[in-house]
Formats: C-alpha cells, structure tokens, sequence
C-alpha cells in the first residue's frame, strides 16, 4: 500500500456500533477518534507510547493510539473510555477508581482504566505483581500508583 | 452546647469531577475548539545562546494556509515582555536567543500540518555565543553573559554571631550536594487557545493561576482586567509547571496577528523547553558540639534559573528559607544566589527550593550524626525547634509539636527495630559485595501559602441547591471537591447540592494563585466565609419566618427548624423574594487582616516533611531498590482524608523520580533526553513494597476546621532519606542526585579506594 | 517488487513502534510505507524442521501468547513478555525489531544464543540469514534495500542445554542484555553460548568467554571459579562496550562482567530442569 495523497476506507467497530471513515495513510488513531468522531477522553501525552494516556483496546488490547495508524483499525473493534463508561459491566472498575481515590487530574485516567480493563478481562484475579506488570506501561504522575494498584485489586473482587 | 458533628467535613466524599473524569466528558483545554481557530507551531532555536541577525518569515507568510507568522517585528503597540518578579521575557526572542528551543516565531495556519510546514520556512540567522552551561560556569565567566550579567536575584539572613560561633564547636562540618534540572511532566503538556478582539482577549489555558495571567495580559496588551477573560477547564496536572503565565502572551499576541483565534499545544518535547525544576548546588557548613548539640549553621546556596527568571527571584529566596532545617539554632547565616545559564526557565516546582535544600541539609545531618557516633534520628530530634518558637527569626512561630510529628513516623516504621535488623543483616551477611540492606530518615518544615489572598462567592438557589464560585484550578488536587465539601457544611446543605464553577475569571472572583499548597487554607476560608454568610442569612430569614431570634434557629440539610417546625431553605428564598424565584448572595474574603487573625503572620503556615526510608542497595551494580517509604501529612483537618493521602503519595512518587531516576541532561546546551523514553518517570513497578503516609490531624492550622496545607510536604524527605539509607547501608555517601546505579556503584569504588 | 519501484524512498512497516516514532521526531522521513502486515500468512507462528518459524508480522505478543514458542521456546516467550509495554508488544513484531537494528534490543542479544536466521526475500531470490550477520550498526543492516525479511527460523536449544537471559537498566530501554546458555555432560560444561547487548551499536557472541568455559567442571564453577572469572574478565573486554545516555563505558564494560556471571549460574541453575528456561 503506498502512501500518497489517497485515503483509505476504515470500516470497524467504534464502542460497539459501526463505523466508517477516510483516513491517511499516516493518520494516527488518536487524530481519527479525536478529530473525526469527536471522543476526546483519549489523550495524546508523550507521544512516544511510554505513557498510556492514549491507550484504547484493538480487539481487546490494548494499543498507543497515538502511533497506531488509523488504518490498522480496519475490520477490528476499538474501545474506547466513551465505550468503556457507556458498558455497565464496567461500573465496578469505575467505582473502584472513585472509592479508592485512584484519579486525580484525569489526563491518565482514561488509558488506565482501558488498560485495567483489558488485564481483568485476562485475568479476573490478577496478583499485585501482575497488575503492577500489566500496568507499567501506563504512567500517572498524580497518585504514586498505590491508590490504583488498590482500585483495581477492588474492581477484581467485585467483578468475580 | 455540643459541638456539631460534621456532615461532609471529614469524609471520604465522591469528588464532584468523578464522573466526568471516569467517562472521558471531562474538558480539558486541549479537548476545547473555538470556531475559526488557527493552529499554531513554534519557531524553535536550535542554539542554546546566539545574537539573531535576521529573521525571514516571507516564504511561510506566502504558503497557502498559513494566516500569521509572529516574529520580534510583529510586538509593537503592546508591552514586549513579561514574567511574574522580573519582566524579562520576551514574547518571542528579541535579538537573542538564551536556551535551546526558546521560541523565535510562531506560525498560525489553517491546521497543524501546515503550520508545522511553514515553521520549517522560517529562516533564522544566529551568531553564534559561547554557552553557559550549569551553575560553575555561570559563577566563573568570561564571556558574554546570558543577560546583564548571569546574576538573576541574590538573598539572605543572619542571626547571632555566626563567625564567632564556630570558633567555640567542638567540630564543624562542611558538605557540598547538588540536585539535578528535573522536569515536571504534567501528563497535558501546555495549551492554550487565544482569541484577540479589539477591545478583548478571551484564553482558555492550561494555567494554575488564572487571575495573574488575567493581569500579565492585561499589562502587556494594555487593556483593563475586564477586557482579558482567562478560563481554565480541567487541568492534565501542574506541580507548578503551569504557574504564572507561560505561552499565554505568544498565543494571544498571534492571535491577534492572525486576525481570529490561534491554538498551540505543546508537544512533551516542547514542554521540555518551556519549564523545568531549578537545578542547585549547595554547602552547609555545621558547627556542633560533642554532644550534638548545633551551634552555627552557614549555608550557602545556588539555583540554576537558566536563560530567564522565571520563578527564579521566590526560589532563590525559598532555597535560602529551607536550607538551614527545622532546628533550632542559635547562630545561623544563609546567602542564596539564582543564576542565568543557557538553559530551558526554571520556574516553580511542587516545594519551589524544598528539595534542593532538604537534600544537602538532611543528607548532612546524617554525616554529622555518624561522625559523632549517634543515632541520627536521635540528633534530629534533640535539635528540632519547640513548638511556638520561630524557625525563622521574625516569621510565624512552629504551629505544631515536631517532635511527636517525627515520633509518628518513626513508629510507624519501626525505625529502631528496622535500624537493628538491616544492621545485623550486614554483619552476617557476605563480607564483599552482594545485597546490603540500610534505613534513612529526614525531616524538614517549609513556609507555604503564598500570599493570603482569595474571595469567593456563593449563591443558594431557590431550589435549595447552591452554586460556588472559586478562582482555584483543578489540576487533581481535588479542589472542587473540597470546596463543595466546606460550602456545604457552612450552608447546612448536602454535598450533592452543591455545585461548584471555578477559574473563570469572568464568572468567579479574584484570587492569587493556585499552588504552594494554599487552596484549601486559603481559598477554603474564603468558601467558608461566603458559605456562613449565607446561613446568617437564612437564620435571619427563619427568625422572621417563625417570629423567633436568628439565635434560636437549628439550621441542618437545608432546613431551618424552630420548635418541631420545619422550614426548608428553598422556602425561605422564595419568601423573601415573594415569588417562584431569587437567591441568596454569600460572600467570603480573605486578606492579612482576616477577622480568625491567623493570616498576620509569614508563611501562611508551616508545612511538615518526614520521611523515613528502607533501600537494598546491590553493590555490584550500584543499583538501589526502595523497599519501604513512610511519610507524613498533617492537613491540621483533613476535609477529604483519601484525597489528602493522594496528594502525599504523589508528591513522595514524584520524588523518587528526582531521586532514582529523573534528570535533565545537557551537554553544550542541548538536552540529550527530551522525550519519555530517555527522560525516565516512576512507574507502578518503582512503587516500593510499603508506601505508606502518616496522616496526623493536629487541628492547628489557619484554614477551616483548623486544616492547612499539604500537597507538597512528601516530595521534599525522599531523597535524603533514601541516600541516608544507602549510607547507611554501604557507608558510601553519594552527594548528587539521582542515586543512578552508575553514580552509587562509583561512590562505592572510591569508598572502597579510601 | 514495490520496495525496488520504490528505491529507497519506501519503508517497510511491520507495527511501526519504532519506525514511526522515528518518523514522528523526524529522524527518518519516508514517502512511502509498505505494510507487511497486510501480507496473508506472514502473521503466523508455525513448526518446521529444526524448530519455530515466526512470520515477519508475528507481534512480540504473539509469540509470548503461543503454544508453540512457549513449549519449545520458553526463553523467548519469557523475554518477549519483558519488552517494552504491553501496548508496544501488541504492536511491535520481532522481525521489525531485528529489522530496525536499534541498538537497545532483546531479542536481538536473545537470538544469538538461539543461533537464529532470517529468510530474506528479494526481488529475485531469496537467503537465509543468520541473526548475528543481520545487524552491521545502530540502526543498519545487511539486507539490500529491496530484501524484506519474512521470517525468524528460531531452532530450541539442542537437548541438555539450559539458558537464561539478564536485562539491567533504569531507562525504558536496557542499558545491558546478557543472554547464555549451556549444556552440562558428566559434569562439565560440554556447549555454551553467550551473548551481550546494548552495551555497543550491536549485539554480539562472546566466543573467547565461550571457549574458556567448555569443558570446566560445573560443580567448581561458583562465583568465584577462575574459569568463571576469566570468562566475565573477557567479556568485560569484548563487549566492547561505547558511553552513551545510559552510562560510561567503564561502567557498562563492569555491568558486562557482573550480568554474565549471574546469567551464567541462573543458566546453570536451571540446568536439568527439562526445559530451556
């Protein structure tokens, strides 16, 4: 596929409901979902895939959608925090952030929860030194983390 | 008469921006648009210290899309520079450039793409100049200085007779430290969208002070505070890097150049370039008695500001505040000095100056402590200042019992029996190499609150819920949260009733600043006083309505009650107004002459820092593991216990960024590590084993329900106390920060050497 | 036959964790990006003769997830699990990584003691490479710009051999990768192979630490062994190790010496265990 001026066809899954777009080649996932279809809970942060903020779920895993291509969406489904926070099997895991104090300015928040989210689909009983692995591609500079390894320690208990 | 119990005062509430920050609604500014807005990129310098001989912008005004190009020639009719106690900064460079990145010109275009294209057409022509580089170099230069000279703001104080003193020690000490340039990453880097009308600017901006920025803009577009609207959204974090005006001035100033509104986001790697914490280098001359008792303390100190002041006049002065320690001492002499380097501005960080000068004084404690043969913890205690003595000759006296403080944390820590154990490990253990365990501690108070400066307005509805209206912004703090909380309490009305709308300077009243730990206080008693205002209100409606004295009146979940009858507040506006509608208008202000007469007094409080740390330190690789970290936070009364241990756990895992890991590198000029691969922060898996705060509610402090300040108190004891515990571990005693594996490893050499 | 129409002005992606970061920062600029990802088939994880085939779109997580590489390759799973994040794992394949020869990889030091190849395709024909002649510098290689590789051949290591691999540093990429394997015959070490990386632009062998090694009794090998010695003392010189932003080179040069000692006796350790992690 050679990268000109033309676009390309992105048919797949946004939060459950089909969607449709024209991407450039180079377009990053983030600037679709952000620009086109306006879901700004993902957030570009380092821009270099060390920090999480614009983390969303490609079938289930979570990926930077700020280096993504949009076009690796095709045929597959995204999640995003908008997905996330519409799907009542997920309150739990929310909650857990509210109880536990796990967010302070939010900026995070939305790629922690994904990333979260896809660890406890993995694995529903998940040791303190599995959440801080699966996590430590995710960084928040409010919390110190504590707050969230508990959080999410909760959310598990409370989604078995 | 009992004392009332509080309703929300005290709990663990649900903050009031929990559901927009769980779900992705929350707006931060760089989620806003403003119809026709352009999109902006910088003109960076790629030198770190040059003359500007020519700028040509011809060949990026005439590309298709772009609207504006901002150079040094576009700043007239306006004021050209600003900063918060030095007006040095340019708008964009003039005549010459001072760091590696500083702005030249800024593009406006159609979107970002072709901004960032018709950046690339801006041709820059420099003169190249030698490069001040780090504090040594500006002390000892030749050549030409970043500004005047390199500078930027000298300080200090004297008390007792400090050279007389030292001649009666039995031994005196001198050490020298030095503390890195770190970076905030606040995970949003800066944003902001201007938009310029005659007569007008309004700004949304990812700023922590919006009311200085309201008047930086004011002054330098020469307008009147009601013509510049600053509105701040939620804030991606800030730990300072948002204090004062940043590229508010370019943005407005392209804005206005571009004829519609203009948008720049910075990028982490321009982030970078914009803010760092100030590097320092101190040596803290110590004279002591046999017994351990201190005598003299002469410090001196320097901050590296870099290529402008910044917030480098109040860190030079608060390094200077913090370096001689919670003690008690008789003769003390302190001299700060800020220097210019070529190097991206140094401005506020969490604690401005605490680290750096917590670092050399606590990491000295503990080489006094071993060289006389005691218990450091021990030392420490039999200096602190007593409670209601000054630490400071002529400022606020120590509003708490320091000592009990320290013995909380101890305790909690098990300091004696942990001392014991990793001592005994060690003597059992492999006499070379191999894994050696070592505990730390370290105490300090810092002067927080800034100015004691805030209003606050309050409205309660017809329908009994209310509406208050702050100037603090909501960086994670969690300060709407908490105000909604005092607000609640004061109008005897439920938490969920309240809403809250902050930093907006057109819809909310005036306040300093947002940092230094201060809101809560300050911005707290301010809520307070706008909230009682409106329950003297509705006593005074009651009073009427039952024909009774406002004094006879129980007023509690928003409704007042006079001898088993009930009236709910919503009736009580209504009545007054004698119809469907109207509200009641609740005012507080804050100023040194609040009525408590607990603001006279500098600093607005004292912050309390404690921090005691366990480390296994692997002496073949020098690397150091954090095993256990206890700090302390005493919020007076804590208005949201959960939230309060947020702040300190932030603060301590920011600081096992400076300490382990973080730090700027330069060489000649230009930063080596500008992204977050090479710029290493703290991740869940640096999060040692035991990480626990200490929460004391001594009830003494000048805010509401006896709270003060906390937020920046854990993130100044890390380091000493982390490298007390290497010390104490291995003997080697590393002076630098961060303790990489390669620097430990280094000192254990010569350690071993000696 | 698009990357030879291309010539030169063409890259190609295969996740694009590192390619397009580079690009972003404006170290690399491309006209064109080719995706091997949209090749059918070259995603799998498959069995051939001698061992795993990993196609060249096969991600880091794929082949820590699959059966296959985690019953014969259990090493490379667990290592692959180690690299990077998880969000760059689900992304980033192995081939791409070989591919963009950063120097900090460690699945580039890993392969070596697997003693792994590469099919190449070209225009034309096609070769295979083995892993320790793909990478020439930091960021180069020996593939012709029209060569795309399609695979990693990754044989098990030979029945009785045992490894382990170390990874030190405080940066997102390892400042040191120490990867060593041995086999144990009545008592002695009868094969080992060791390699080092991210200490210098390439990963390498460590053949004069190999040889000191062959034939010493395993039972004498404790830390403090003069083979064992020797072996860290070569290594340190052969690592050849170069400063950069994750330390000097005494001090890597140093790690060198350490890592290998440990990875050896972890390697050792696991030795009899059955399997070769």
């Amino acid at each position: 596929m050679p990268d000109g001026m033309t676009e390309i066809p992105v048919r797949f899954t946004l939060n459950g409901a089909e969607a449709e777009a024209a991407v450039a080649p180079r377009m990053p996932l983030i600037d679709l979902l952000r620009g086109e279809f306006g879901l700004t809970g993902t957030k570009r942060s380092c821009d270099a895939q060390v920090c999480g903020a614009c983390a969303v779920l490609l079938d289930g895993q979570p990926v930077s959608s700020c280096t993504l291509p949009a076009f690796e969406a095709r045929g597959k489904a995204v999640l995003t925090v908008e997905g996330l926070a519409a799907d009542e099997r997920s309150a739990p895991l929310t909650e857990a952030f509210v109880n536990n104090a796990a967010f302070q300015c939010g900026f995070c928040t939305p790629g922690m929860l994904l990333a979260a989210k896809a660890l406890l689909d993995a694995d529903p009983a998940p040791s303190e030194e599995t959440i801080k692995d699966a996590l430590s591609g995710n960084v928040c500079r409010c919390t110190g983390y504590k707050k969230i390894v508990e959080a999410v320690e909760e959310a598990a208990e409370a989604m078995r | 008469m009992t004392e009332r119990e509080f309703r929300t005062v005290g709990k663990a509430v649900r903050r009031v921006d929990a559901d927009d920050k769980l779900s992705g609604r929350a707006q931060f500014t760089g989620d806003m648009s403003v119809p026709g807005m352009a999109f902006a990129k910088l003109v960076p310098s790629p030198l770190p210290h040059a003359r500007i001989v020519r700028v040509d912008a011809a060949r990026a005004r005439a590309m298709p899309g772009v609207y504006a190009v901002l150079t040094a020639d576009e700043l007239v009719n306006m004021e050209t520079r600003y900063g918060s106690d030095k007006k040095d900064r340019p708008v964009v460079a003039m005549d010459k450039v001072r760091f590696q990145g500083e702005p030249v010109a800024a593009v406006a275009a159609v979107d970002l793409a072709t901004a960032e294209a018709a950046a690339e057409l801006v041709e820059v022509e420099y003169e190249e100049l030698p490069v001040v580089s780090g504090i040594d170099a500006a002390l000892d230069w030749r050549g030409e200085p970043v500004h005047e000279s390199n500078l930027c703001h000298e300080y200090g104080y004297e008390w007792g007779d400090v050279d007389a003193a030292f001649r009666n020690c039995d031994r005196v000490f001198e050490d020298t430290f030095t503390f890195p340039m770190v970076y905030h990453y606040a995970m949003e880097p800066h944003v902001c969208i201007a938009s310029y009308e005659p007569g007008r600017i309004r700004l949304w901006t990812s700023a922590q002070h919006p009311f200085l920025v309201q008047a930086e803009i004011a002054r330098l577009f020469r307008l009147q505070l009601d013509q510049v609207q600053v509105v701040v959204p939620f804030v991606g974090g800030g730990y300072g890097s948002k204090s004062y005006t940043k590229i508010e001035p370019l943005v407005a100033a392209l804005s206005r150049e571009a004829g519609r509104p203009a948008r720049l986001a910075l990028s982490v790697e321009e982030a970078m370039r914009t803010v760092r914490r100030h590097a320092a280098k101190a040596t803290i001359r110590t004279g002591v008695m046999n017994d351990g008792t201190i005598i003299a303390r002469d410090c001196v100190g320097y901050v590296d500001t870099g290529g402008y002041t910044d917030n480098g006049v109040r860190v030079t002065e608060r390094l200077a505040d913090r370096m001689p320690g919670p003690y008690a001492i008789p003769h003390v002499r302190v001299k700060s000095y800020g220097l210019f380097t070529n190097s991206t501005p140094a401005g506020s960080y969490r604690s401005i100056g605490g680290p750096q000068a917590v670092w050399a004084c606590e990491s000295q404690m503990d080489v006094i402590a071993h060289a006389l043969g005691l218990d450091p913890f021990e030392f420490r205690v039999k200096n602190l200042v007593p409670q209601g003595e000054e630490v400071r000759r002529g400022k606020r006296p120590i509003e708490g019992d320091l000592e009990a403080a320290l013995r909380s944390v101890a305790d909690a820590f098990g300091w004696e029996a942990s001392r014991e154990r990793a001592a005994s490990e060690r003597t059992s253990g492999p006499a070379d190499g191999g894994v050696k365990r070592g505990v730390g501690f370290a105490c300090a108070v810092t002067n927080s609150g800034a100015s004691p400066t805030s209003t606050s307005l309050a409205r309660l509805h017809a329908d009994g819920s209310a509406t208050v209206f702050i100037g603090s912004a909501e960086m994670g703090q969690g300060s709407r949260s908490a105000m909604a909380q005092i607000a609640a309490e004061e109008m005897r009305i439920p938490y969920e009733k309240v809403r809250v709308v902050a930093s907006d300077t057109a819809a909310v009243p005036w306040d300093r600043s947002t940092g230094s730990s201060r809101s809560t206080t300050l911005m707290g008693l301010a809520v307070q006083g706008a909230g009682a205002d409106i329950r003297e209100q509705l006593l005074r409606l009651a009073a009427e309505h039952f024909e009774a004295f406002p004094d006879e009146i129980d007023a509690e979940d928003g409704q007042a009650s006079f001898k088993g009858e009930t009236v709910a507040f919503s009736a009580l506006v209504r009545e007054m107004f004698g119809g469907s509608g109207g509200e009641l208008i609740g005012r507080g202000y804050v100023t040194p002459k609040h009525p408590s007469g607990k603001l006279r007094q500098d600093p607005v409080f004292w912050e309390v820092s404690i921090g005691a740390a366990e480390v296994e330190v692997d002496t073949a690789t020098g690397e150091v593991r954090l095993l256990r970290y206890y700090s302390v936070s005493d919020p007076g009364k804590a208005i949201n216990p959960k939230q309060v241990e947020g702040q300190d756990e932030g603060a301590a895992m920011q600081a096992i960024g400076h300490t382990l890991l973080e730090e700027m590198l330069y060489e000649d000029g230009q930063l080596l590590n500008p992204n977050l691969v090479d710029y290493r922060v703290p991740l869940f898996t640096d999060l040692p084993g035991e990480f626990e705060t200490v929460l004391l509610e001594t009830g003494n402090g000048p805010g509401p329900y006896g709270a003060k300040g906390v937020g920046e108190g854990g993130i100044v004891c890390v380091a000493p106390a982390v490298a007390n515990a290497v010390f104490d571990a291995t003997g080697a005693r590393v002076s630098s920060l961060p303790l990489t594996p390669e620097r430990v490893w280094r000192a254990l050499r010569e350690q071993q050497d000696a | 036959m698009l990357l030879a129409q291309e010539s030169g002005a063409a890259a190609l992606y295969a996740g694009g964790t590192e390619l397009l970061l580079a690009m972003k920062s404006g170290l690399l600029a491309y006209d064109a990006l080719i995706n091997v990802k949209s090749i059918a088939g070259l995603d799998a994880v498959a069995a051939d003769d001698r061992g795993v085939v990993i196609g060249a779109s096969a991600t880091h997580s794929a082949v820590e997830r699959d059966a296959l590489a985690r019953e014969r390759l259990p090493l490379l799973a667990e290592v692959e699990h180690s690299v990077a994040n998880a969000r760059v794992r689900n992304v980033g394949t192995l081939a791409g990584n070989l591919c963009f020869a950063e120097p900090h990889s460690d699945p580039a030091t890993l392969l070596l003691i697997y003693e792994a190849e590469l099919d190449a395709q070209g225009p034309s024909a096609s070769r295979r490479i083995p892993v320790g002649e793909l990478q020439t510098n930091s960021y180069e290689t020996s593939l012709a710009p029209d060569e795309m590789v399609t695979a990693v051949r990754v044989p098990p290591f030979p029945a009785g051999m045992s490894g382990a691999y170390s990874k030190f540093g405080r940066h997102h990429r390892p400042t040191l990768g120490v990867a060593a394997a041995v086999a144990v015959e009545d008592g002695r070490v009868a094969d080992v192979r060791i390699a080092i990386g991210c200490v210098s632009p390439v990963a390498r062998r460590l053949p004069r630490s190999e040889d000191v090694l062959r034939g010493e009794r395993v039972d004498g090998l404790a830390a403090d062994a003069p083979a064992l010695r020797e072996a860290c003392r070569l290594a340190a010189e052969d690592a050849d190790a170069v400063a950069d932003l994750h330390g000097e080179a005494d001090y890597k040069a140093h790690l060198a010496r350490v890592f290998l000692e440990r990875t050896l006796l972890r390697a050792l350790g696991r030795n009899g265990s059955g399997g070769d992690a």
